[in-house]
């Protein structure tokens, strides 16, 4: 035991001290961040601060204004979101297991932090009050700081007694998750806060009750957890259907296009439009392709198919300009990539058979999205849109996202070509662009951009900075996609020339999936960029996350007084970006790993 | 036979299909832009706001809150007050940031557990919250504390409250410019005398103390300097002069020409170097496709650059240069800038002195009587004139305007009788004595006698508003973390043998990282860097959210009030654009300078 | 009738002119070995025969196609002629047999089942069949060259040009991927071989041909290229190589 403390010893010794400047450092640095903290602890804590002001006002941090009678909608996204996480996790459920010492012993480290914080923490505290003069108080008073101290004291010592005990069982790693997450859902029903409650008047019941956090949503929430675990049984259940993955994967991308176009919209459908629009373009469409499928192995059809390709590529572009229903030109869009593949694809009777099925359910889905996507809404909001704070910046983050990535892919693909005036063009896009901040493109969107739009035609401000990002976030994406293809060797291209590939079928089966690969880490630090860059739209005054926090609730006066309670809200919404940036990032990183065990 | 067949299959020609396609393709592009062009021409025809840049040279109705011209006379002036407020930001944001960067850098490598965990902590706070809200944090901080009011009138050493933080400054005085110009001058000799002592060593190998030399006349000419030695920087002044008097008989269309034919030049030096090395006996005189393409290309550009050069677009940068109309009220055009210099770095500078604030809510004052006459000697405090000062929430009163500056008068601007604004030049004095910098604390005065408001006074120590302090410590903080990302892995990049080999030489740690390791970690480090110091500078103009004027907010004010949005738009984009193109050129050329000392 | 030919091929690359006027015959089912120090312009010409570069003057014609900038022409000529690469270039994103299948399903639109019927079956002809559902980065360099013979194969090409195919290897591995190599010349495969591996030239060899500077200095028998060299510059040669 003696050896094992002089060790130790020795080893902080070398780590702290081991010479002066180091002794110094350690002792300065020590001095900043414990003082840090105590500050931190006395900010929070001291009575000019009202937390309230945060708590009270997690709706209008959520979905903003939307009404109250349609919640359903708002938790039904949600919902899905988690039986989509759920089933995923089940699907992919890894088979690392743990030592249940592992999960002792995370909790002995957050049992010593609490500690730390119990002991660091400062009696009192002192502020500065709007007349100048210095109000010290105390915030954590002795009897309480003991009062706490004894306990969690207990637990550590408890769980450091447990993880340093041989006990022979272990977990699955993916169950834990769920473990974990039952912990917040049991504290939303036990901590009680007090709360504000409005009596009839419509005044505020002073002194504030006691209730549950989440008083109101605990129930809903508690309801989404059992999904998301019944979801993962599922997920495990039919873990071996391979093909399950796939559709995953496309259903993943499907979801937000769902959740925005229909779930949360909740649009109002024409009955007559889609009689007279959708379904005979459907009908049409779908014949087509069966068309095109049954037909490919007659040798007249074979002889002319290249011919077919193209009439059906000019036909695209030609459906960008002229004016036919939006559901006709993405229809076009999809049948040309559809007669590109049905070649190589459908020669055998199953292919042609599984060929019919998946064009019938693209079709099918595209309708459907683009139908919910191009109604009106029959959701109310006084004049506002439908989407505001988190909802917003989820719409932003994830469409900016979906529209700048293929025009980032379409510019690399350009700036590195072999083409003088393609090239040219593209960079000359590219370098603009970039050089001008978001700001200023965010301006150019509310402002400037309707000059440039045929007269009469009106976008949503967010369909207008949405266009914007495209650009943006696309010369962005660019630059690391182009990264990508620079970084294959030309021993690639010339392979695939030498096989007889065309350009086309060049790129899209051998260049951009080993591009993409390589920069799957660079993507992901831009769609957080991204993340991050979509509050810039507070300036130009889209209700977003953090609009909310820094206008909207400073302004909240009858019956509550949150005037002056910026610096509250503005810390709890640095957490929610940090919680989620934090997240991604560390997600991305073990992506990076298992891709790389995966290659090589 | 055979070549007919080829010109019949012309549409399989793989060179005919890579032209056609690019044809296409510029077309496309040229005929989307024009479509959004025709759209633009319809709309602003419809909106009765004619595209134009007439507002440049009118007046503005509005004041920008800090910077060079708080009341600018023109369009012109309050875009040149924000790009210098981006500026100041920008710099000296660079500045901080490189060096807290490196040192959080620096600190993630150590060996020491508690600052390598801790530096580690502030880079994933920072890192993962949204630039804007730590900006915003950082206002709502400043301005939680109490307004100015409730302190007491008096000098503090260093001063935090809701209008900003103040601190001890050495402050320019009308000298300032000459003393500078004087210190660069005496640091080149230095280094001359350094280089030319060294050589003398290196010839005749005796010790001739270079360092010690330099350090002498450096120190020597410093002290001249500051007790009135600086004033020989005066001969760049009395040249400006010369440079302004030649300018100013300069017509535009010289500059035209001269921009056409340098465009000339140049381009047929590069197409002819271009085709000569096609023409040498090996290349045979063949050229690919890419070699045609940019042959025509560069007739091309210098045709454009002709051509606009000799439009009204050419015509316009012309006038900027000569000092038109709009630029001479701005007073930019080289002939101005020369002006500028003559007055600012004569032997004894000339000022302009403008009407300031007497009395609270003061806007404008009409000179009742001049108590002073070109030649007169003043001094400071002396009274020059008596005014009538006039606003709107003030009765019409009598002041008296004292004099800033001792000094010689050398004219008198405005006529007595006449009402000018705030702001506005009134006399022009040689300042005779006056010290370059001033040190001094900060003082909180009160705005005037009775007045219950108070502010930091003007020219004591240095006083930063809300805004920029906001803006500029979330730059810099955001930056730096970023920075120290760029200095970690470029230190980790130099192999470990490297440091090896340092030390079986014997080398100590500092002179291993000084010698070895960062001279190839610089290298490294040097793209990305740039590309951080680019983020710095575009991540400015998040200034608008704190209410600081660079050049975004000033110019979102200046179409909020004269409805010119495009134009306003086409100036963010060519000073971004050319912001961009600068700090990486500088880049690039320290980039490329490195790799040739390398081999 | 011999399947290629070519005629004063001559290219330069920007100033430096690497083929100086080529022309040779290669009749059906021959095998040809070509040598050279490095720069004279071998790799070159073989790649021109791909259209992998595009020649500035002469003419080459496959297979009764002349190369021209004829989109359809290349098309055909690619389809027929197959290439392996000193540095294999396999596609690291696909499993061995993907690569393989690769060409055949979008190239030649056969289907799937079929293509993966024939590359077992080419598989087994290199002697990897169980490496099928690995990643060309698992494989040793040997076994990537294989399977990168493989590929070639399988579009069923009428000549195959192997450009430096050992000179990436380990020597332990060489002798793996001229046993395929082997086994392909007597096959009846037509054949242009850039290599130094004299002893396979000697071996399997109908002709073997000196390049240097652009220009083909001597073209023998395999016997009496080694034996009894008629140039300076081949015996120069033979004397370093050997």
């Amino acid at each position: 035991m003696v050896d094992v403390i002089k060790k130790k010893a020795k080893e902080v010794q070398e780590s702290l001290f081991s010479s002066v400047g180091s002794s110094v450092l350690t002792i300065g640095t020590s001095y900043l961040v414990l003082n840090f903290f105590r500050g931190m602890f006395g900010f929070v804590m001291s009575s000019d601060k009202d937390w309230l002001a945060v708590l009270n006002n997690m709706q209008l941090y959520m979905v903003q204004a939307y009404p109250e009678s349609d919640f359903i909608r708002v938790w039904i996204s949600v919902g899905l979101t988690f039986v989509f996480s759920g089933v995923s996790i089940g699907l992919w459920r890894s088979d690392d297991r743990s030592n249940i010492s592992v999960m002792f012993d995370r909790f002995y480290k957050l049992g010593l932090g609490v500690l730390f914080f119990t002991i660091v923490a400062p009696t009192f505290t002192s502020y500065m009050g709007n007349d100048g003069y210095v109000i010290t108080e105390e915030v954590f008073s002795r009897s309480s700081r003991i009062g706490m101290l004894i306990p969690v004291l207990l637990i550590t010592v408890g769980f450091f007694l447990l993880k340093n005990r041989k006990i022979n069982f272990s977990f699955n790693n993916s169950d834990a998750v769920f473990l974990y997450l039952s912990i917040p859902i049991a504290l939303i029903w036990i901590i009680e806060l007090p709360t504000i409650q409005l009596d009839q008047n419509k005044d505020r019941i002073i002194p504030d009750p006691l209730m549950p956090i989440a008083n109101t949503t605990k129930v809903p929430w508690t309801v989404i957890f059992v999904l998301f675990l019944l979801s993962y049984f599922i997920g495990i259940y039919f873990k071996e259907v391979k093909r399950l993955k796939n559709i995953m994967s496309i259903s993943w991308f499907l979801l937000p296009l769902l959740i925005f176009s229909w779930i949360f919209k909740k649009p109002q459908i024409e009955m007559a439009e889609v009689l007279t629009g959708d379904i005979p373009i459907f009908l049409i469409f779908f014949a087509v392709g069966l068309g095109t499928v049954l037909l490919i192995n007659n040798p007249i059809v074979k002889k002319y198919y290249s011919i077919y390709i193209g009439v059906v590529i000019v036909a695209t572009i030609a459906g960008v300009f002229i004016s036919i229903p939006m559901l006709a030109k993405a229809c076009l869009l999809l049948l040309g990539l559809f007669v590109t593949v049905v070649p190589a694809v459908s020669t055998s009777q199953q292919g042609k058979k599984s060929l019919i099925i998946i064009w019938a359910v693209a079709l099918v889905t595209l309708t459907f999205l683009l139908r919910g996507g191009a109604s009106e809404t029959g959701i109310v909001v006084p004049g506002s849109s439908i989407f505001g704070g988190f909802s917003l910046t989820w719409l932003l983050a994830i469409f900016g996202t979906y529209v700048s990535f293929p025009l980032g892919v379409l510019l690399a693909l350009g700036r590195n070509s072999k083409l003088p005036i393609v090239r040219i063009i593209c960079t000359g896009i590219i370098e603009l662009v970039r050089s001008v901040p978001y700001i200023t493109w965010l301006f150019f969107a509310s402002v400037t951009l309707a000059v440039f739009l045929p007269a009469g035609v009106e976008f949503n401000l967010i369909v207008r900075v949405l266009m914007v990002t495209a650009f943006f976030s696309g010369a962005y994406f660019a630059e690391n996609i182009r990264g990508g293809l620079q970084s294959i060797p030309k021993g690639q291209y010339e392979a695939a020339d030498a096989i007889g590939m065309s350009p086309f079928q060049k790129i899209g089966l051998i260049v951009l999936p080993q591009a993409l690969r390589a920069v799957i880490p660079t993507l992901v630090s831009s769609a957080i960029t991204a993340f991050k860059d979509s509050s810039l739209v507070t300036i130009i005054g889209l209700f977003d996350f953090l609009t909310i926090g820094k206008t909207v609730i400073d302004n909240q006066s009858v019956p509550v007084n949150f005037v002056g309670h910026q610096r509250e809200n503005l810390i709890f919404v640095a957490v929610v970006y940090w919680i989620f940036t934090f997240t991604l990032s560390r997600r991305s990183m073990k992506i990076e790993k298992r891709l790389g065990l995966g290659e090589r | 036979m055979k070549n007919a067949m080829k010109y019949l299959l012309f549409f399989r020609n793989v060179v005919f299909l890579k032209w056609a396609f690019q044809v296409i393709f510029l077309f496309g592009i040229l005929s989307i832009i024009w479509n959004y062009i025709q759209n633009a021409i319809v709309n602003l025809a419809d909106t009765n706001i004619a595209f134009s840049w007439g507002w440049l040279g009118e007046t503005p109705g509005v004041s920008v809150a800090e910077g060079m011209y708080t009341l600018p006379n023109s369009g012109l002036q309050m875009i040149q007050t924000g790009m210098i407020n981006m500026f100041r930001i920008t710099l000296t944001g660079i500045l901080a940031a490189t060096l807290l960067g490196t040192f959080l850098g620096i600190a993630r490598l150590s060996s020491n557990y508690i600052v390598e965990k801790s530096s580690t902590g502030l880079l994933e706070v920072v890192r993962n919250v949204p630039l804007l809200v730590q900006i915003y944090f950082f206002q709502a901080f400043v301005l939680s504390f109490p307004r100015l009011e409730v302190f007491e009138v008096g000098e503090y050493f260093i001063h935090i409250s809701a209008k900003g933080l103040a601190f001890p400054w050495f402050n320019r005085g009308p000298n300032a410019y000459l003393l500078m110009v004087y210190t660069l001058i005496v640091i080149y000799i230095a280094n001359k005398i350094y280089k030319w002592r060294v050589e003398l060593l290196e010839k005749e190998g005796r010790d001739t103390k270079p360092f010690l030399w330099s350090l002498g006349i450096l120190g020597s000419l410093l002290v001249i300097g500051w007790y009135g030695g600086f004033r020989a920087a005066g001969v760049f002044g009395f040249l400006a002069g010369y440079i302004s008097l030649g300018l100013e008989s300069v017509p535009a269309i010289v500059y035209q020409g001269l921009v056409s034919g340098v465009a000339i030049y140049i381009g047929f030096k590069v197409t002819k170097a271009f085709i000569d090395s096609k023409k040498s006996e090996e290349a045979q005189g063949i050229y690919s496709d890419d070699d045609y393409f940019k042959i025509i290309l560069n007739v091309v550009v210098v045709l454009l650059i002709v051509l606009l050069m000799f439009s009204s677009i050419g015509a316009g940068f012309a006038g900027f240069l000569v000092g038109d109309e709009i630029t001479f009220k701005a007073d930019w055009g080289l002939p101005q800038l020369f002006h500028g210099i003559e007055n600012k770095l004569d032997w004894y500078p000339h000022i302009d002195l403008e009407i300031y604030e007497v009395i609270e809510g003061m806007k404008k004052a009409e000179i009742t009587n001049w108590l002073i006459k070109p030649g007169d000697n003043i001094t400071e405090g002396q009274v020059v004139a008596t005014a009538y000062a006039t606003g709107n929430k003030i009765d019409t009163q009598e002041v008296e305007l004292k004099a800033e500056y001792t000094g010689k008068v050398e004219s008198l601007i405005v006529e007595e009788g006449k009402a000018i604004k705030i702001g506005i030049p009134f006399y022009e004095l040689e300042v005779t004595d006056a010290a370059p910098f001033v040190f001094s604390r900060p003082k909180v005065e009160k705005v005037n006698e009775t007045s219950k408001f108070k502010r930091y006074a003007k020219g004591h120590g240095k006083s930063l508003s809300v805004g920029y302090f906001a803006i500029w410590l979330g730059v810099v903080l955001y930056t730096a973390i970023f920075i120290s990302e760029v200095v970690r892995a470029g230190i980790m990049a130099v192999s470990k043998g490297q440091s090896e080999a340092g030390m079986s030489l014997g080398l100590r740690r500092g002179a291993l990282l000084r010698l070895v390791v960062l001279p190839q970690a610089i290298r490294v480090m040097l793209p990305p860097m740039g590309n951080q110091y680019l983020n710095l500078a575009k991540n400015t103009s998040l200034g608008i959210a704190v209410a600081y004027p660079e050049i975004v907010a000033v110019g979102q004010t200046l179409y909020n009030q004269e409805g010119q949005t495009l134009p306003v738009f086409l100036i963010w984009m060519a000073f971004y654009s050319s912001v961009s193109l600068t700090i990486s050129s500088i880049i690039n050329y320290y980039n490329r300078k490195m790799k040739i000392v390398e081999r | 009738m011999s399947i290629i030919q070519a005629k004063g091929v001559k290219k330069w690359f920007g100033d430096f002119q690497a083929l100086k006027g080529i022309s040779m015959e290669i009749a059906e089912g021959e095998v040809l070995v070509i040598c050279g120090p490095s720069g004279s312009g071998k790799s070159t010409f073989i790649r021109c025969i791909n259209r992998l570069e595009q020649h500035q003057e002469g003419e080459i014609v496959v297979d009764g196609t002349e190369l021209t900038n004829d989109l359809k022409n290349i098309e055909t000529i690619r389809a027929e002629v197959g290439m392996v690469f000193q540095s294999f270039n396999l596609f690291p994103h696909l499993t061995v047999m993907q690569n393989i299948t690769l060409a055949p399903i979008w190239v030649r639109k056969k289907s799937r089942s079929d293509s993966e019927e024939k590359a077992m079956e080419l598989l087994n002809r290199v002697g990897i069949p169980e490496q099928a559902d690995k990643f060309p980065g698992q494989l040793s360099g040997g076994q990537q060259q294989r399977v990168a013979i493989a590929r070639a194969l399988a579009m069923d090409p009428k000549i195959m040009l192997f450009d430096e195919p050992t000179s990436a290897l380990d020597p332990e591995m060489i002798k793996e991927v001229l046993d395929a190599m082997k086994e392909l010349a007597k096959s009846g495969m037509t054949m242009i071989v850039v290599t130094h591996e004299m002893g396979f030239a000697k071996e399997v060899a109908d002709r073997v041909m000196l390049f240097d500077e652009g220009m083909m200095v001597e073209e023998n028998t395999p016997v009496e290229f080694f034996d009894n060299p008629k140039n300076d510059r081949t015996k120069l040669f033979l004397s370093q190589i050997l």
